[in-house]
């Protein structure tokens, strides 16, 4: 495809979650008569069944639209890069803004500025890419357009006529949107003469066509099926098919400077071809890659097994496949005594865990156990050493530790002032130290805690929420490693410690958490046939202790009469249910206990 | 094929699926309020007697009992017809075990006296309780009062083999109403005795109502301590416990090692894993090589026996591993347990070679005993023993 670049515009939409993101994205694909309206599935972009459920994007995705503005006749090439709005997902955003010139920054009219919306338009202008504000839901009643444009206006420094109006819902205003997207976004610049540099910002793996990567074509262009390489290796690519977004895959001839469309590589492999990579000709090759993008870091890490053993291999394939499509997640394989075979894995936050271990599931049919999810530590050993551990059963002895470090983070808190009272009180009991406040404008505020990560890892968010009446929102990034007063916790079920039930907790609260968990087991574990007990010990001392009560009255103590049949069957129920329970020793202990770790915090 | 012991005879079971009013915490297929369908039900259990024996393989029957619902919501005569159709039809001998289910409250001198006479040698009285407020919360139509009346009255008709069901692990019932019951109950000086703890059955009324939480879940600690509390009142009241629910008198004839005499021989065939035919709506039946119900609506009943169609519903075959399998999950229910011989006889197989590690496990763990004899469930086991039995289905 050969086009005039002055005709293209490439941008993406920022928002914070709900604000509207894939709704506004639909109506652009219908205005523009990209889908027919009887074709509008809603959220188009919104492809995987669980982004659908879960009313999230996940990963970045793309579509081109033609344009006609009324008078002028000409045809503009609008290609939308959708962006996730959940933190979890800031490196996807990361990606999808290098493949833009501008940005619609879209604000839900009846909540203001919030943490995400911060945190995408603070990247968007590292891109250095022209934003275009939006004001969304102007149809809802208890849309307050004048107090969010003075909030805009404050953070941008741009005029209160500068900012559009829009109702995603009814389509109002999205006429003008799309004139502004031409007016103010500037046209993509690039030479096709040039050898060709094409960034990959996104992939997903088909079986038929290997690898697909979504590309910005910077400079040259790529045509039919002559072949490329990979700068970072070197690697050869046969390119399969070329193509555009319509939303659908559609092939195209040729790619050049200022498109965007994907390639269909044929690798097997997505180690080959990592988003971030740049393409170039096999023949005529540049010489400077683009710059990349640092491969996302795990920030939380968690064990993943199968409930029936015989499960591993088929865990192992799914992690292999959900890999291709999920650059993010890395994992290990990791045993455990209690849990046998399984794998370590790392994810970018709790949210992508949790789809993570959903998509396994439900598209591998897979039965997981998932162990409490844990940070990475740095651990200085008494030999000088320093190793780290995102595994609790992997902490050595505490003789051999001069010092545990762990990641902090600074978050800021979005919220109406009214909530600065309990908001200090949540943070500053999960460790965090107040650092500072902001105001957005008269009634809202940003604070800003120092907190260590483990703290917020779990449940914090619902806290957060509940505590603000559904008003606060959050952003996080990490600050760096800090020393902690930190101790590992050891769970002995029966005596015998459960490696997967180990937590590191900070010594102030290790008696607390200790009683707790011991709690919660008990009331989760099954009564045994014979008195269970359950102990939480730091450092060999048993902090807190509890007995799971012996199961007492266990038969068929009715008249069934005759009804052999479904007696037996009662009985292989039962026998069923107790088989997808875990042996640790003499003990059997459900999924739930693993995850009464998770809910520490509450 | 396995060979059931050549002496072993089989079990009879007729279903009367009416009562006066549905119990809220009942599950069994029996209903209230349709009166006009007592003559032709009867008329249709006649039939299908008549016509049962051909299409019956097994062995004869040696023992009857007529079951429910509430089998005297029909007359006495109407029952008496039943039971001599049996004897006619079905070659019913006259000294087999012949059982019939009565409500306390429902029976008079005079109808005991007719059932009595018509060959009913045994009687089986569904008391619950002998507690007016357990009762209550039972949703039962009768009082303690009628349990006796109705008891004096079996005696005074010619019953000289009584047995009460008693029931237990009830919302609100404390230790001390229920060993009160228990008193109650062996004052009467019954054969036998079969206790029931209360089971919370889907979409009955009592579960609802203890799910919803109107009524307390009775504890499972409190309901073991009655079953505890049980055993021990009846082992001092002369009772030898010879089933997981079920006590009989202790008589001069019993030999130790085996039930005793005044068991109940029909739910013995049960334990034994013996073949019974049952007649009527929702009746089971075990013919040695399937079991099958019959349709349990008592109308489509009456309609397909009046056509002359199948009755049965729903079939499974039995193989002979799923027939070892049931054997033992019922027989162990039964204090004298499994013996070796008996299954040797039966499956021309030493037991211990099919199942030597549920054996090497439970005895490990206490939980069954294993001698020169057989295996039966240790003491300890008994209100646990669904984790025995469960152990031997393969
Ligand atoms: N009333 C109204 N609701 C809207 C509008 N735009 C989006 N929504 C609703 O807001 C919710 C979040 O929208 P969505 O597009 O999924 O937000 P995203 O998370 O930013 O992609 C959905 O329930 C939408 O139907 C609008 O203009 N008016
Ligand atoms: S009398 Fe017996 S069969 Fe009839 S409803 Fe009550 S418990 Fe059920
Ligand atoms: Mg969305």
């Amino acid at each position: 495809m050969s086009n005039n670049l002055e005709f293209v515009r490439n941008f993406c939409i920022i928002a914070h979650i709900d604000h509207g993101k894939s709704t506004l994205s639909d109506r652009l694909l219908e205005d523009t008569g990209t889908i027919a309206s009887r074709d509008m599935a809603e959220q188009v972009l919104d492809r995987m069944e669980l982004e659908r459920e879960k009313g999230i994007t996940i990963k970045a995705k793309a579509v081109r639209m033609l344009y006609s503005p009324a008078e002028g006749g000409r045809t503009y090439t609008l290609n939308l890069i959708d962006t996730p709005g959940h933190v979890d997902f800031g490196y996807e955003v990361s990606h999808a803004l290098s493949a833009c010139e501008g940005a619609l920054l879209v604000v839900d009219a009846t909540q203001g500025i919030e943490a995400q919306t911060l945190a995408n338009l603070y990247l968007a202008m590292e891109h250095d890419l022209d934003i275009i504000p939006v004001l969304n839901k102007l149809d809802l009643p208890s849309a307050d357009p004048e107090g969010v444009s003075a909030e805009i206006e404050e953070l941008l420094g741009v005029s209160p006529g500068d900012i559009l109006r829009v109702s995603a819902k009814d389509g109002t205003g999205v006429d003008a949107l799309l004139t502004a997207i031409v007016e103010q976004i500037r046209p993509p610049v690039g030479d096709s003469d040039e050898p060709l540099r094409a960034l990959v910002f996104d992939s997903h793996y088909d079986s038929y066509k290997g690898v697909v990567a979504y590309v910005r074509v910077v400079d040259g262009s790529i045509a039919g099926e002559a072949p490329l390489q990979i700068m970072s290796t070197g690697r050869k690519v046969e390119p399969l098919e070329l193509g555009i977004f319509g939303p659908d895959l559609r092939p195209v001839e040729s790619l050049s400077a200022g498109d965007v469309g994907y390639v269909a590589t044929g690798l097997k492999n997505v180690r080959d071809c990592r988003v971030g990579d740049t393409l170039t000709g096999w023949q005529r090759a540049a010489t400077e890659p683009l710059a990349g993008f640092d491969p996302p870091k795990p920030m939380v890490y968690a064990g993943l097994y199968p409930v029936e053993n015989d499960d591993y291999e088929d865990l192992r394939d799914a992690l292999e496949k959900l890999q291709l499509n999920d650059a993010s997640l890395v994992y290990e394989p990791e045993s455990s005594v209690a849990l046998n075979l399984g794998f370590r894995c790392g994810f970018l936050g709790l949210l992508h865990m949790e789809i993570v271990q959903e998509r396994l599931e439900r598209e591998y049919e897979l039965d997981l156990l998932a162990t409490a999810p844990s940070v990475e530590y740095e651990v200085e050993l008494t030999s000088g050493d320093t190793i780290s551990v995102d595994n609790p059963a992997e902490l050595p002895d505490m003789s051999y530790i001069s010092e545990i470090r762990e990641p902090w983070m600074q978050i800021s808190l979005f919220a109406p002032k009214d909530y600065i009272g309990p908001l200090m009180e949540l943070a500053t009991s999960h460790r965090g130290g107040f650092d500072k406040m902001e105001f957005l404008d008269a009634s809202r505020v940003v604070l800003y805690f120092d907190i260590p990560l483990s703290e917020i890892l779990v449940n914090f968010h619902d806290q957060l929420k509940s505590c603000s009446r559904g008003y606060a929102s959050m952003d996080y990034r990490f600050t760096g490693y800090r020393a902690g007063d930190l101790v590992k916790m050891t769970i002995l079920v029966n005596e015998e410690p459960v490696d997967a039930l180990s937590v590191i907790v900070h010594r102030e609260s290790a008696y607390a958490k200790g009683s707790l968990l011991v709690r919660r087991l008990k009331d989760v574990i099954p009564p045994h046939l014979f008195p269970v007990p359950i102990q939480a010990a730091v450092g060999g001392k048993v902090l807190a202790r509890a007995t799971v009560k012996v199961v007492r009255k266990d038969v068929l103590a009715k008249c069934y009469g005759g009804d052999v049949t479904r007696k037996r069957k009662l009985l292989e129920k039962q026998k069923e249910g107790r088989r997808r329970l875990k042996k640790v020793g003499k003990v059997e202990l459900p999924q739930e206990a693993f995850m009464t770790v998770l809910r520490l915090n509450d | 094929m396995s060979t059931l012991s050549s002496g072993a005879r089989a079990g009879l079971y007729i279903h009367v699926p009416f009562c006066v009013a549905k119990c809220p915490y009942c599950d069994f297929s029996s209903y209230s309020g349709i009166e006009a369908l007592y003559a032709p039900y009867v008329e249709a259990l006649l039939q299908h007697i008549a016509s049962a024996g051909p299409e019956w393989p097994g062995p004869g029957f040696d023992t009857l009992y007529v079951g429910g619902g509430t089998p005297t919501v029909l007359s006495a005569d109407r029952l008496a017809d039943v039971l001599s159709a049996c004897k006619s039809g079905l070659g019913l001998p006259h000294d087999a075990e012949i059982t019939c289910e009565a409500n306390p409250g429902m029976v008079t001198g005079a109808s005991l006296a007719i059932l009595a006479e018509s060959g009913f040698n045994r009687l089986s009285l569904g008391a619950q309780s002998l507690d007016s407020g357990v009762l209550r919360t039972l949703g039962r139509i009768h009082d303690p009062e009628a349990v006796y009346g109705a008891f004096r009255a079996a005696r005074e008709a010619g019953f000289a083999n009584i047995g009460l069901d008693l029931m237990y692990g009830i919302p609100w019932q404390t230790l001390e109403v229920w060993r009160d019951t228990l008193h109650r109950a062996v004052s009467l000086d019954p054969e036998h005795l079969s206790l029931y703890a209360l089971t919370l059955e889907e979409g009955t009324p009592m579960a609802e109502s203890v799910w919803s939480g109107v009524l307390p879940e009775p504890d499972e600690d409190h309901v073991a301590d009655m079953y505890a509390l049980a055993q021990a009142v009846l082992a001092d009241a002369g009772y030898v416990q010879y089933e997981v629910s079920n006590w009989a008198r202790r008589c001069a004839g019993d030999t130790p090692g085996a039930p005793p005499r005044l068991a109940s021989r029909h739910n013995l065939h049960y334990w034994h894993n013996d073949r019974y035919l049952g007649i009527g709506s929702a009746a089971h039946s075990f013919d040695g090589r399937s079991r099958f119900a019959r349709c349990t609506d008592p109308k489509e009943y009456v309609r397909r026996v009046h056509n002359g169609e199948s009755t049965r519903e729903f079939c499974e075959q039995i193989d002979e591993s799923l027939e070892m399998d049931e054997t033992l999950m019922l027989g162990l229910r039964l204090m004298s347990g499994v013996t070796w011989a008996r299954f040797q006889e039966r499956f021309s197989i030493d037991l211990r070679s099919v199942y030597p590690q549920a054996l090497a496990g439970l005895s490990a763990a206490g939980m069954i005993e294993v001698d020169a004899e057989g295996v039966r469930m240790a003491p300890g086991a008994y209100l646990i023993g669904n984790r025995v039995f469960a152990e031997f289905l393969r």
